[in-house]
């Protein structure tokens, strides 16, 4: 052995050497990313208060399907509802068709990424309150802690609505829920609304009444959507003082007082942020974002006309259509009968469904020369009508005339969606030129999660409800008269050759917005509690028609779930619908066939998936 | 860092002296002598004799005469091919006439196992050995592929696209992560073989038990292949070619059964779907005559003039530069419409040429190799590109006691960029074949390209892009690669028993990519886009440094070899990549970013790096040639798992034993007089690995990041400005730790009658603490779920091989062999709440569970047992909300009384009851013919391409034959045909038609010809004369048949990239979203040639 003495002592010390470089071999910090100490300070928490402001968009990069997980709903809140078709093709987004026709299995990928989505949101505002007590360094005070976890609260209640209003018994999930703590089987034993009630209360009394940052909640944001969380949980009387304070206290985070101007501005990106504006969600775009800040949620949502081809989905109801019809008083024809279907849809609006473009320049009836060449219906309208739906013959923004049925892709219905659709002469400062399916398609149009057409609409609800009809109806036509001023009205072009020529003061179309109680029967306290309830619904319809909220509205109406208009309505409204649009489109192929079914499909199922993750804690709701 | 690398050389440094100093030098002499075979008594030419424990040796010259300096009692060790080995003790300085006994086995085959090598008859673990010449006959750009059914336990599943690398399991799938086994190429660890020039290859070996393979510890959980690249002999300088030169031809007919647009038409309207009645304005079954779309100042046409009216024609306009102007008129396509599928697939040349040069002298050895492949693939714009040359060396000084050199190659490549496993999901070009309508023609009136956007009274034809048009703007992407792989060594004689030895090596990697993307004018919804390029960078780059000592010594009838190392490797990496739009011209020679507008800003990315570092020992002795022990032991610490801290426990290390035994009955006294007995060995192992699976750096901790699309928000309001914002990026476990493979094996080995070799051996891998990300449920958040120990798997099978070879007489000799490879998964445990998890995504729910008590990857889903023949029936008993007469009938699994999700239920096993391969060869005379089969036998596959083309509620697309021909006719709300087994054409039912169910599930049992080569060797007599030594050509059919029920192109489906992470993902696997066929016929002409 002695002769590999030498060998040996050497080998030791270089093994030695070794074990001691090595030690360093294995230390590898993660890279690319920040560890938690990084942001315990003020602009760590100032980050993840943005963070979770970033969900409100409802897109993403990191998790989901823009239009899947949108806030503004147009799936879930519009084409489950009688504001809108899916569009496109009858087979593009197969998987949105058993929403529209309510045919839904909780396996629905649209279902299941909204959501995740509202969940990772939720995590993003508890990130902030678990943040705040992390901060040692002295760089944020007491006060601005708790007003950060005031916000986070605001966020947090706004998420949790997103899916109560979904799926009604879904998980509450606070900030001591997390992974580390394994907590995270959260169950669903019923509605939430005290929850979401309790966060936006919290952030109502930690807010102030001004931002210095107009994307910011204020007070009386929280405060509108607290009472928005009171109206799905049927508590009107507790809503009502909330909405008066608004009402006659209200501003903006910028301190403008809350006021209706041109109904147009609330869906034009040059005007947004008006004091009109409750509450807005923030979009931009050519901000270095590839269009991911815009307006994707609706990028889906253009005409097929001549500017874009893409995509043609979230096309008008012919029943959204004829909603906008007027009696000769200019008030809608909103009665309902038995089968719940409106006085409106009787007398149906003529479109231009079914003429086909022909050679001569004419819509024709079915393709045929020999047939009357379609012309725009002559009859009072609600100036509303188009702003609401492009309309074929009538100004489609500076785009030109609306090309109806010929820009609706899949030619089968004749309106076409506007709401979120930008100028042509702001296309350079309010669109994005990065591609998605087509260019532009993310406009920096703002999406109004709470507008004070809004908050004064649910205050006539609550006077409904306590038998203060005669307040309600001032509320009621406090929106409306806002419509009866002639320059918020849709004009004809200048040319119609060259729309960007401008507008003439000559309004587009017959319109005539009269006011409840002008004519005498026509008040709501000749008419009753019934039918002023109805009255007010259909104000709704109208006013925030294509808006995404028709489809919660109507559940929130209905008795099953504790609403004043008894138990089936929202059926009966829906089944009313789609029975009359068989009738006057010759069956829509999506709708075709089908029902909606009472007790089940006035909630989404809750996705397949989650309850497979949770193994049982999560409980199907009824009838799926 | 710097300061580290000091410490290393340094440590080099006294290593090398330490080699150096203590070397024992000794007399030698050198001797002469002659090699004959006992057989014929004449010369053996280029046998081996080597001195035995060294690398020290000759080859015999053309007389059979060698020269070797040699030191009294060493022992000469004389191989040659088709002869036993022969150990001669050298005495005195006598000449030495070395006879050779013809050998019937090849149990004196040296095998490389790893950091050493063994023959074949003291090996106890479980190692199978390539048959590298039959492995080679497949045309590959891909050295992967040449592990399908040549080593049993391996089961090996190729992508028909060039250069795309294989799915490798050993011994079954082993986890729902990465599965690939690790490949360690002449000593260099790496994660694939892809890139190795098959005509470089010496050896392959299979590592797959734990007694074989647990001297790589951590890394060898997923079995180990071992590959040795030729090396250089001494003796006579040697030239040789070998190259082919082939074709190859695309799958034949209808190959998706698609229907022609006439009776795409007529399915329209049994649908009444008006919206796709409106496409045929002339009626069912009559196809318009020409599709525009285009500007409003156009006049337009009415139904009438679409479908005949030729004035169309002279409003055609196309602007490249501003799409908006465009009106775009097309023909379209009648009779069988589009064969879109062969509008891509083409007959392509291919070729491969490889210069092998060697020799040496007893000093130094040499060899190099210059390799050259072009692999048209049959996909256009599917290619790839190599250049090679591999130098691998050997030197040696002190009398051969001090001996180092270098094995070495460079790739230079080039392909098409990103299509390793990226032709099997819904958006790529193979399967805008099947979307794509067939109305569409592939090119419009003015030539352009034809699409979806000019339908039939302007409205779209489906959203499927033009796959030709996908393929030929396809033609300007390039993808360079430069890859740089080997390691250099040193080795040294320690006193008589102990060698020691250093080695550095690793890779180097550099990809550049860049593309370019078309403005697709001619598809609908995209029609305005602007075009775009992008271009990006990876960079990576990694080391091996093994040093082990090897203690050998035989005493009696002992002998024994103690095997002692340190070793530690480590990669980092780095990725750039940057991207504009709204370029004024794609040429290009002309397209610089800075041309284009930016959309996004550029983004680069830190590869984690990764260290690993580990010591290890290992044992092998046997006791009189019969009875063999083998041990090992490593300890390794990896930088992937949590390093400890106060309260949480170091994860890093690990340590993984095994030991292995054999018995070599044969050699008892008892079975001595068995004269059909030629070998028989009995053996058994048992040990444990590691394995880190798809665990990164990150793991561990909870992390935030930033990203403009996912943090950043417009708290200021405005149209254009931005504020970030921080998120949780990633949820970290630290408690997470390497998974464990615990392997037992048992086995036998025989040769009996001298002609019949077999092998058979059963082994059971259970793995505890199986790593793969967890499932969560949303509600902890969006941060990346952390990989944990989700369970644990338990794998069992046989695996067998055979070898039957005779020469029949001096004319006619011939062999068979087969392998045949059983694996039986079965999911033991899972830690999360839910005993199971979803993973392989579709446009409808998960296609896969991976679920306790089943194998992994099977297919979940509804059972369909037939189609409602009326509303009325749909309308009864167990059902679901929509079904209506011609919807699927399913299962009522749990008997409730309603379908729902929970009557899903397991609908099919992708895992294959057994795979075989079977090679063939005969040779008489100078003719040798070689078959080689492959086959796997009982599993399904899922044919995914049917939800495009077999529903007609899915999007609008190419539809399948089966829809028109046995889709259920609803009239009145009753089936018309009752046989019908589709679901009828309705366009807004998931439920009832497309749900992820029995109907996609198709047994994808296969037996493929893979190659057959016939062959001539020219007469060496001949060939002497003008100085060439061997002559040997072949023509050769590659994949001539493939016998299989599957209806799809290729029942061998490489998983998809769509599932998770990458192509070794194998939670889910045996899903066909349109993958490249790999049963394309080849035929080629090749030469080999040695002068």
């Amino acid at each position: 052995m002695k002769k590999y003495s030498k060998f040996i002592a050497l080998g030791s010390l270089a093994v030695l050497t070794l074990t001691y470089s090595c030690k360093k071999l294995l230390n590898k910090v993660p890279v690319g990313n920040l560890s938690a100490g990084v942001l315990a300070n003020k602009a760590g928490l100032d980050g993840l208060l943005i963070g979770a402001y970033s969900m409100l968009d409802g897109a993403s990069t990191n998790y989901g399907t823009s239009w899947e997980t949108s806030i503004d709903n147009w799936v879930y809140g519009g084409i489950a509802s009688d504001d809108a078709y899916k569009g496109s093709n009858t087979t593009d987004q197969p998987t949105a068709a058993p929403i529209e026709n309510h045919s839904l299995d909780p396996q629905n990928e649209f279902i299941n990424e909204k959501w995740v989505f509202n969940m990772q949101a939720i995590q993003r505002a508890n990130d902030v309150i678990r943040e705040v007590p992390l901060i040692k360094d002295g760089s944020v005070s007491a006060a601005y802690g708790a007003e950060a976890i005031a916000e986070a609260r605001f966020l947090r209640g706004v998420y949790h609505m997103e899916l109560a209003k979904m799926y009604r018994n879904v998980p509450y999930v606070d900030e001591s829920v997390t992974y580390g703590a394994g907590n995270y089987n959260v169950p669903n034993p019923g509605p939430i609304w005290d929850k979401i009630e309790a966060d936006f209360t919290a952030a109502m009394n930690g807010l102030p009444t001004t931002q210095s940052q107009i994307g910011r909640a204020n007070k009386y944001a929280a405060e509108a959507l607290l009472a928005k969380a009171y109206m799905f949980d049927h508590k009107y009387t507790t809503a009502l003082p909330l909405l008066t304070d608004l009402i006659t206290n209200g501003v903006t985070s910028s301190g403008a007082k809350y006021a209706l101007g041109p109904y147009e501005n609330n869906f034009n990106a040059a005007t947004k942020n008006g004091p009109e504006a409750v509450f807005n969600v923030q979009m931009t775009v050519q901000d270095g974002s590839g269009g991911n800040n815009g307006n994707l949620g609706a990028d889906l949502n253009f005409p097929a006309g001549p500017y874009t081809s893409c995509c043609g989905f979230y096309q008008p109801s012919i029943t959204l259509g004829n909603a906008f019809e007027v009696d000769a008083n200019g008030l809608p024809k909103f009665q309902r009968d038995a089968n719940g279907v409106a006085a409106s849809d009787k007398t149906p609006l003529p479109t231009d469904h079914g003429y086909i473009l022909a050679s001569n320049g004419n819509y024709t009836l079915g393709g045929s020369t020999s047939g009357t060449p379609f012309t725009p219906p002559s009859q009072a309208l609600d100036p509303r009508i188009d702003w609401t739906l492009g309309r074929y013959g009538i100004p489609y923004l500076d785009w030109g005339l609306c090309g109806g049925e010929q820009w609706s892709r899949g030619d089968i219905t004749p309106y076409n969606p506007i709401k979120n659709v930008f100028y042509h002469s702001q296309q350079a400062s309010t669109a994005d030129n990065a591609a998605g399916w087509a260019t532009n398609q993310a406009t920096a149009n703002s999406y109004n999660l709470v507008r004070f057409a809004d908050v004064i609409l649910w205050r006539a609800e609550c006077y409904v409800e306590s038998s203060q009809l005669a307040l309600a109806q001032a509320d009621v036509n406090t929106v409306r008269a806002r419509m009866q001023n002639t320059a918020y009205w849709v004009h004809t072009y200048v040319d119609n050759s060259a729309p960007s020529k401008g507008f003439t003061s000559t309004p587009a179309a017959n319109y005539q917005i009269g006011l409840y109680g002008a004519v005498a029967g026509t008040d709501f306290v000749t008419m009753g509690q019934a039918a002023a309830r109805e009255a007010v619904y259909t104000e709704r319809q109208l006013e925030l028609g294509m808006e995404g909220h028709r489809f919660f509205d109507l559940q929130r109406y209905d008795g099953l779930y504790g609403g004043p208009a008894g138990s089936g309505y929202m059926a009966k409204v829906l089944n009313g619908y789609m029975a009359t649009d068989d009738a006057l489109l010759g069956g829509n192929p999506v709708l075709h066939g089908h029902t909606f079914t009472a007790g089940k499909n006035e909630l989404y199922p809750i996705p397949q998936p989650q309850i497979d993750i949770e193994a049982g804690k999560l409980k199907q709701n009824p009838g799926y | 860092m710097f300061k580290s690398l000091l410490l290393k050389g340094r440590t080099l440094c006294l290593l090398l002296c330490c080699m150096v100093s203590s070397l024992v030098v000794t007399a030698q002499t050198r001797h002469t002598g002659k090699v004959i075979g006992s057989d014929d008594k004449l010369p053996v030419v280029g046998a081996s004799v080597r001195i035995k424990g060294t690398n020290v040796g000759t080859v015999t010259d053309i007389n059979g005469d060698f020269a070797i300096n040699v030191s009294p009692g060493n022992v000469l060790v004389v191989s040659y091919i088709g002869y036993g080995t022969k150990e001669v003790t050298v005495q005195g300085t006598e000449y030495i006439t070395i006879s050779l006994e013809p050998a019937n086995s090849t149990l004196n085959e040296v095998v490389v196992t790893g950091y050493t090598s063994q023959r074949k008859k003291d090996i106890s673990g479980s190692v199978a050995i390539v048959d590298i010449a039959d492995a080679k006959k497949i045309p590959t750009t891909s050295s992967e592929q040449l592990l399908q059914g040549q080593a049993s336990g391996v089961t090996v599943i190729n992508s028909g696209a060039p250069g795309a690398p294989s799915t490798v399991f050993i011994r079954g799938v082993g986890g729902f992560g990465q599965t690939a086994p690790l490949y360690v190429i002449d000593g260099v660890q790496t994660g694939d073989m892809s890139l190795v020039n098959p005509n470089d290859i010496e050896s392959i070996t299979v590592l797959k038990d734990a007694g074989a393979a647990a001297i790589y510890g951590v890394s060898g959980g997923n079995g180990v292949i071992v590959v040795t690249t030729k090396k250089g002999k001494a003796g006579k300088t040697t030239i040789s070619y070998d190259g082919y030169y082939g074709t190859q031809l695309p799958l034949s007919g209808n190959v998706w059964h698609l229907m022609n647009p006439e009776q795409q038409s007529q399915l329209a309207f049994r649908a009444g779907d008006k919206a796709t009645e409106a496409l045929y304005p002339g009626g069912a079954g009559v196809i318009p005559t020409y599709g525009y779309h285009g500007t409003t100042g156009v006049p337009v046409f009415g139904a009438a003039g679409v479908t005949s009216d030729p004035n169309i024609l002279q409003y055609y306009k196309f602007d490249a530069s501003n799409p908006g102007n465009d009106f775009l008129v097309q023909k379209f396509a009648t009779g069988a419409g589009t064969d879109w599928f062969h509008t891509v697939f083409k007959q392509v040349p291919e070729q491969q040429h490889t210069i092998t040069g060697s020799g040496g002298n007893d000093k130094s050895t040499y060899l190099f190799s210059l390799g050259y492949v072009n692999q048209q693939g049959t996909l256009i714009s599917t290619y790839e590109k190599r250049y090679q040359a591999r130098v691998n060396t050997n030197f040696s000084v002190l009398n051969n006691h001090v001996r180092f050199g270098e094995n070495g190659f460079v790739t230079y490549k080039e392909n098409n960029g990103g299509y390793n496993g990226s032709f099997q999901n819904e958006g790529s070009l193979i399967a805008y074949t099947y979307r794509e309508m067939p109305i569409v023609p592939q090119f419009d009136v003015g030539g352009h390209y034809g699409g979806a956007y000019d339908g039939p009274t302007g409205e779209p034809l489906g959203n499927g892009s033009n796959p030709y048009a996908i393929a030929e703007n396809a033609l300007t992407n390039n993808a360079h690669f430069v890859y740089v792989q080997g390691n250099i060594f040193a080795e040294a004689d320690l006193a008589k028993y102990f060698t020691l030895h250093t080695s550095i090596g690793g890779q180097l990697y550099n990809q550049y990519y860049w593309n370019l993307g078309y403005n697709p004018y001619y598809d609908y919804e995209s029609h305005g886009n602007p075009n775009s390029a992008s271009e990006n960078e990876q960079m990576l780059s990694n080391y091996n440094w093994t040093n082990t000592i090897v203690y050998k010594e035989t005493f009696g009838k002992h002998n024994i070899q103690v095997l002692g190392g340190y070793e530690q490797k480590e990669s980092h990496g780095r990725f750039f990549s940057a991207s504009a739009q709204g370029f004024f011209s794609l040429d290009p020679n002309y397209v610089q970013l800075q041309f284009g507008t930016p959309v996004n800003a550029p983004t680069s990315t830190i590869i984690q790096p990764q260290a690993t570092e580990s010591f290890f020992a290992r044992l092998d002795y046997t006791y009189n040639d019969k009875y063999i022990l083998g041990a090992s032991i490593r300890r390794d610490g990896v930088s992937l798992f949590y390093p400890g801290d106060a309260s949480i426990k170091d994860q890093q290390w690990g340590t993984f034993p095994s030991v292995s035994l054999a018995w070599r009955v044969s050699q008892e006294d008892f079975l001595k007089g068995v004269s059909w007995l030629n070998d028989l060995k009995l053996r058994g192992s048992y040990g444990e690995l590691g394995y880190y699976g798809d665990v990164g750096g990150t793991n561990a901790y909870s992390l935030y990041g930033s990203g403009t699309g996912s943090t950043y928000y417009g708290i200021n309001g405005g149209n254009n400005s931005i504020t970030q914002g921080f998120r949780n990026t990633t949820i970290g476990n630290p408690h997470v730790s390497w998974q464990t493979d615990k392997i037992t094996n048992v086995g036998f080995d025989a040769s009996i009658f001298n002609h019949f070799d077999v092998s058979v051996e059963w082994y059971k891998k259970v793995v505890n603490g199986l790593l793969f990300t967890q499932a969560l449920p949303s509600t902890v958040g969006g941060g990346g779920f952390p990989v944990v120990n989700v369970g644990d798997l338990e794998n069992k099978g046989w695996d067998f091989s055979a070898t039957y070879h005779d020469r029949v007489n001096k004319d006619f000799s011939f062999s068979l062999g087969t392998n045949i490879t059983t694996y039986e998964t079965n999911i033991v445990k899972e830690n999360g709440v839910s005993p199971f998890f979803d993973t392989g995504g579709s446009r409808d729910a998960n296609i896969v569970r991976d679920q306790v008590g089943h194998p992994i990857g099977e297919f979940f889903g509804y059972q369909v047992t037939g189609i409602y023949q009326s509303d009325a029936a749909a309308a009864s008993g167990a059902t679901y909300s929509g079904a209506k007469a011609g919807s699927f009938i399913y299962k009522d699994v749990n008997g409730d009384g309603k379908i729902d999700a929970n009557d899903r239920t397991f609908i099919g096993d992708p895992n294959p009851k057994f795979t075989y391969g079977v090679n063939a060869n005969a040779s008489f005379r100078r003719w040798d013919l070689s078959m080689v089969f492959y086959g796997s036998q009982g599993n399904k596959d899922f044919n995914y391409v049917r939800y495009w083309t077999d529903f007609y509620s899915t999007f609008q697309g190419g539809k399948s034959l089966d829809l028109y021909n046995k889709g259920a006719i609803v009239v009145n709300g009753v089936v018309t045909n009752p046989g019908a087994t589709v679901p009828a054409a309705s366009y807004s039912q998931a439920m009832g038609s497309s749900a992820i169910s029995s109907y996609y599930v198709e047994d994808g049992s296969f037996l493929k010809c893979r190659v057959a080569q016939l062959g001539y060797t020219f007469d060496p007599g001949v060939l002497r004369r003008v100085g060439i030594d061997k002559l040997h050509v072949y023509v050769q059919g590659t994949n001539l048949f493939t016998i299989t029920k599957y209806t799809g192109l290729d029942p061998e489906i490489i998983p998809s990239l769509a599932n998770q992470s990458g192509r070794n993902t194998s939670a889910a696997f045996g899903i066909d979203y349109g993958a490249y066929p790999n049963n394309q016929k080849q035929y080629i002409l090749g030469v080999n040639l040695t002068f």
